[in-house]
């Protein structure tokens, strides 16, 4: 019988499907190996597992029972372990206490038993002897430790959930070598204790070193699960990329490459900084230059850093023939650069403000403008939004009348009042719908017609392939290789994003 | 164990971290030494035994109020009807006790109820932020106005007197020692027993990360009304303090304290944003507020710059205290 069991799960955040139909099956002893590309529906699923996630539809089944998981709580009642990819631990605590904060031992009902969190910590804390590095002890506090030690508390906290079923979600991404071998070592001890475990990473060494099935996941949608020594590498990608993988990408989308013999945009030299290392490249005038791999592989921290909203630590930037060193974005609008953030909450929307006012406060940074007349302002407001077939029914109506991709539409608009040199897209169409994405990038290669370089990074793989005139494709915070003509399909870009780092 | 020899051999600031990590109201104790210096140069008298009691005793219930407000921030709330809570269960108990007679089982029997009432407007300000999710600053405002409206109700005019026996015992002495310093002796085995609660290991996770704690399995909405309770109740605490040192009932006295211990509790050390407090500074915090305020008067400030003094001073200390910090944890 199977352990545990997921019939038809589904999940949607307003109008984005994050999971469709999520089926699953995962038997005692073995590890299951979740497979899929970026925001195909992996993290939903474990976390309708786990509890933090209500799903719409769909059963879960947990030794042939159906079971309903109401919360975190309740999917730890119920036998279930999470390592959370974003981690879920308190940085002002301990690792101890991290450790054993879901259930902290008690004495007298009220106060911690020191000595009994001591040893139950310690007891996972002494399975990775030898491999934490310097610096870690059960009494320093989380926030002092480096992202790898960090990683291994919250692999210790979900092992000390003892519970049957374990769901790890990219639990090695910034381990090194020696602490993923005694990580699985211990995998396999569980596995032999009759556990099931979910297991999720983007390395395909090592998936194939420690799983035993491998289910793949693709748009939402179970497609299919395999037996992993029946299998090879090149058969799971082509599963995860579907029928259209080995297809170039349409080539007639992208714009013609000879459109931009007019020199450099821009060219970034062996730039550093948290995140990201050694990135060099150079975008033309009218070129889409597109970055690829998998989420948070430095993309969005090298774009951030260019923009001035990250630090730099060796390297340089030219924008034209002029050094380019932002130390703040307003430096670097100021300079010609413009940077459009999918995650519009934070980067883009002023939030209850008037349309008007979220379009022009670049004119006002670039043009020095103090004081300006209303009727001018809507003057230079129209066309730019005009060119983005913005719908809104008046400049005064609050921003957040406006649906996600409307106002995306009025975040870009922004920028096209006074032209920047250089244009930063990190992941602009997170979240939007359909049409309007096809409205956006229209509008990105009608700017890149007019001599602009743009830098797109994208979550989805499609956009990239259809849009961008070359790819780089970023791996573990450097770029692993580059995709040019006919080399733009999507097999090759997800092989090159899922090569072991 | 070999991470502590690491750390002994870490550099000047790197242990300086390390002492404050451990002891984050350092900075404010070495403010209240300095305070303490300053006012006796001031006036070498306000250092006596004399002015040091009560100067414990009037700033006891700002003293208690801060680490009412501090629990609430561990969780990463706030709580702006902590004075309002206090003028509620000062009005309240100095009727009930007048009602009563003005005995001792009538101060014991007020006290209970009074310690009820704290809790109670605790629990509803929990209920408010934590279950209905309302901003915690407008949504404590709001039941300030509320408390404060029923206090008015209880007691429409300041002035009713608290009964002799109440407020001769919070000022006078037992077996040779001034009252108060046995509040502080039993506020000090109160604070050691609370933090070595589970609540209060909890109240932090919670602040640290709301995500992470309701992640990791965590009840946090009632781990942050627990957190507004135990508020509540010290409010009531203070309110005892300050019947106690004023010797009246006053339904709007604990308005302006409110943001005053707001401040104690930045003032030592703890941060705002949760997760990351101490109930000791918040005491040196009070302690602090009610040194710049004694000093400001011994300077001999004349008393319409008073106030521009006091807020000066207070800016200064925070900026010196954020600036020890800063640099000790960079």
């Amino acid at each position: 019988m199977s352990k545990l069991k997921l019939n038809g799960v589904s999940k949607a955040y307003g109008a984005t499907l994050a999971l469709r139909r999520g089926d699953l099956e995962i038997a005692a002893g073995e590890v299951h190996v979740l497979m899929g590309s970026n925001g195909s529906g992996k993290s939903t699923l474990c976390k309708i597992i786990a509890g933090s996630v209500r799903p719409d539809g769909g059963e879960i089944l947990i030794d042939g029972q159906p079971v309903t998981i109401s919360g975190p709580q309740s999917a730890r009642a119920q036998g279930i372990g999470i390592f959370y990819q974003e981690l879920s631990l308190a940085g002002n605590r301990s690792v101890e206490e991290n450790i054993c904060l879901a259930m902290l031992p008690v004495k007298a009902r009220m106060f911690i038993d020191r000595a009994a969190l001591k040893a139950r910590a310690a007891r996972y804390i002494d399975l990775f002897t030898g491999v934490f590095g310097d610096g870690f002890a059960a009494e320093t506090l989380v926030g002092n430790l480096r992202a790898d030690q960090r990683q291994l508390v919250e692999i210790m906290k979900a092992l000390a959930s003892e519970a049957p079923i374990l769901i790890f979600d990219e639990p090695t991404s910034a381990l090194d070598r020696a602490q993923v071998d005694r990580f699985f070592d211990i995998l396999r001890r569980l596995k032999r204790d009759g556990r099931g475990i979910i297991f999720i990473s983007h390395r395909m060494d090592e998936i194939t070193a420690i799983g035993d099935r491998v289910t793949i996941i693709r748009d939402g949608e179970t497609i299919k699960t395999l037996n992993l020594n029946e299998t090879d590498p090149a058969a799971v990608i082509r599963l995860m990329v579907g029928g259209a993988g080995d297809m170039p990408a349409s080539r007639s989308s992208a714009p013609a490459v000879a459109s931009f013999a007019t020199g450099a945009a821009m060219t970034v030299d062996k730039l550093s900084g948290a995140g990201f290392r050694n990135v060099s490249f150079e975008v033309a005038k009218g070129e889409i230059l597109g970055l690829g791999g998998l989420h948070g592989q430095g993309q969005s921290a090298m774009l951030r850093a260019i923009f001035g909203a990250g630090a730099i630590t060796s390297g340089g930037i030219r924008i034209g023939g002029d050094h380019f060193d932002a130390r703040s974005p307003r430096d670097a609008i100021r300079r010609g650069c413009a940077y459009v953030s999918g995650d519009r909450g934070r980067d883009g929307v002023i939030v209850g403000r008037p349309i008007i006012e979220n379009v022009t406060p670049i004119h006002y940074l670039r043009d020095r403008l103090m004081i300006a007349h209303p009727r001018s302002l809507k003057e230079k407001a129209m066309p730019a939004l005009a060119a983005m077939h913005t719908k809104f029914a008046s400049l005064l109506h609050p921003i957040n009348s406006l649906s996600g991709g409307n106002q995306q539409k009025v975040i870009i608009a922004r920028w096209l009042i006074d032209r920047p040199d250089v244009l930063l897209l990190d992941d602009p169409t997170k979240g939007i719908d359909l049409s309007a994405k096809a409205d956006l990038f229209a509008l990105i290669r009608q700017l890149a017609a007019d001599g602009l370089g743009i830098l797109l990074y994208s979550s989805e793989d499609a956009e990239l392939l259809g849009n961008a005139n070359r790819i780089l494709v970023f791996n573990g915070g450097s770029v692993t290789r580059e995709l040019t003509g006919e080399d733009r399909t999507r097999y090759n870009l997800y092989q090159a994003a899922y090569e072991a780092a | 164990m070999t991470p502590t020899t690491t750390e002994t051999l870490s550099s000047h600031a790197g242990g300086l971290k390390l002492w404050l990590e451990r002891y984050p109201f350092l900075p404010a104790l070495i403010i209240v030494v300095a305070l303490l210096a300053l006012n006796g140069a001031f006036s070498p008298n306000s250092l006596g035994y004399r002015s040091l009691t009560g100067l414990l005793s009037t700033y006891m219930a700002l003293i208690m109020l801060a680490i009412a407000q501090t629990y609430v921030v561990s969780a990463g709330d706030i709580d702006l009807s902590a004075g309002a809570t206090l003028s509620l269960v000062n009005v309240a108990i100095v009727v009930l006790m007048e009602k009563w007679g003005g005995g001792a089982g009538a101060v014991v029997g007020a006290m209970l109820l009074g310690v009820l009432l704290g809790l109670v407007c605790g629990v509803i300000n929990g209920i408010v932020v934590a279950a209905l999710r309302l901003q915690a600053i407008v949504a404590t405002f709001a039941t300030s106005i509320f408390f404060t409206g029923v206090a008015l109700y209880v007691m429409p005019v300041a002035g009713t007197p608290a009964p002799a026996l109440f407020w001769r015992t919070y000022g006078g002495r037992l077996l040779g020692l001034p009252f108060v310093f046995y509040v502080l002796a039993a506020l000090a085995l109160l604070l050691f027993l609370l933090s070595r609660t589970r609540l209060v290991t909890q109240l932090l996770a919670v602040g640290d990360d709301q995500q992470a704690a309701y992640q990791t399995g965590l009840p946090v909405v009632l781990i942050r009304i627990k957190g507004y309770a135990l508020c509540g109740l010290f409010s009531a605490l203070a309110a005892f303090c300050l019947t106690g040192d004023t010797a009246s009932g006053d339904p709007l006295v604990g308005g302006k304290m409110t943001l005053y211990s707001v401040a104690a509790v930045v003032l030592g050390g703890s941060a705002l944003a949760g997760g990351w407090t101490t109930v000791v500074g918040s005491l040196l915090g009070a302690l602090t507020i009610g040194l710049v305020n004694s000093l400001v008067f011994f300077m001999g400030t004349p008393s319409e710059w008073q106030n521009f003094v006091q807020g000066l001073a207070i800016l200064f200390v925070l900026m010196a205290g954020v600036l020890a910090g800063r640099r000790a944890r960079a």
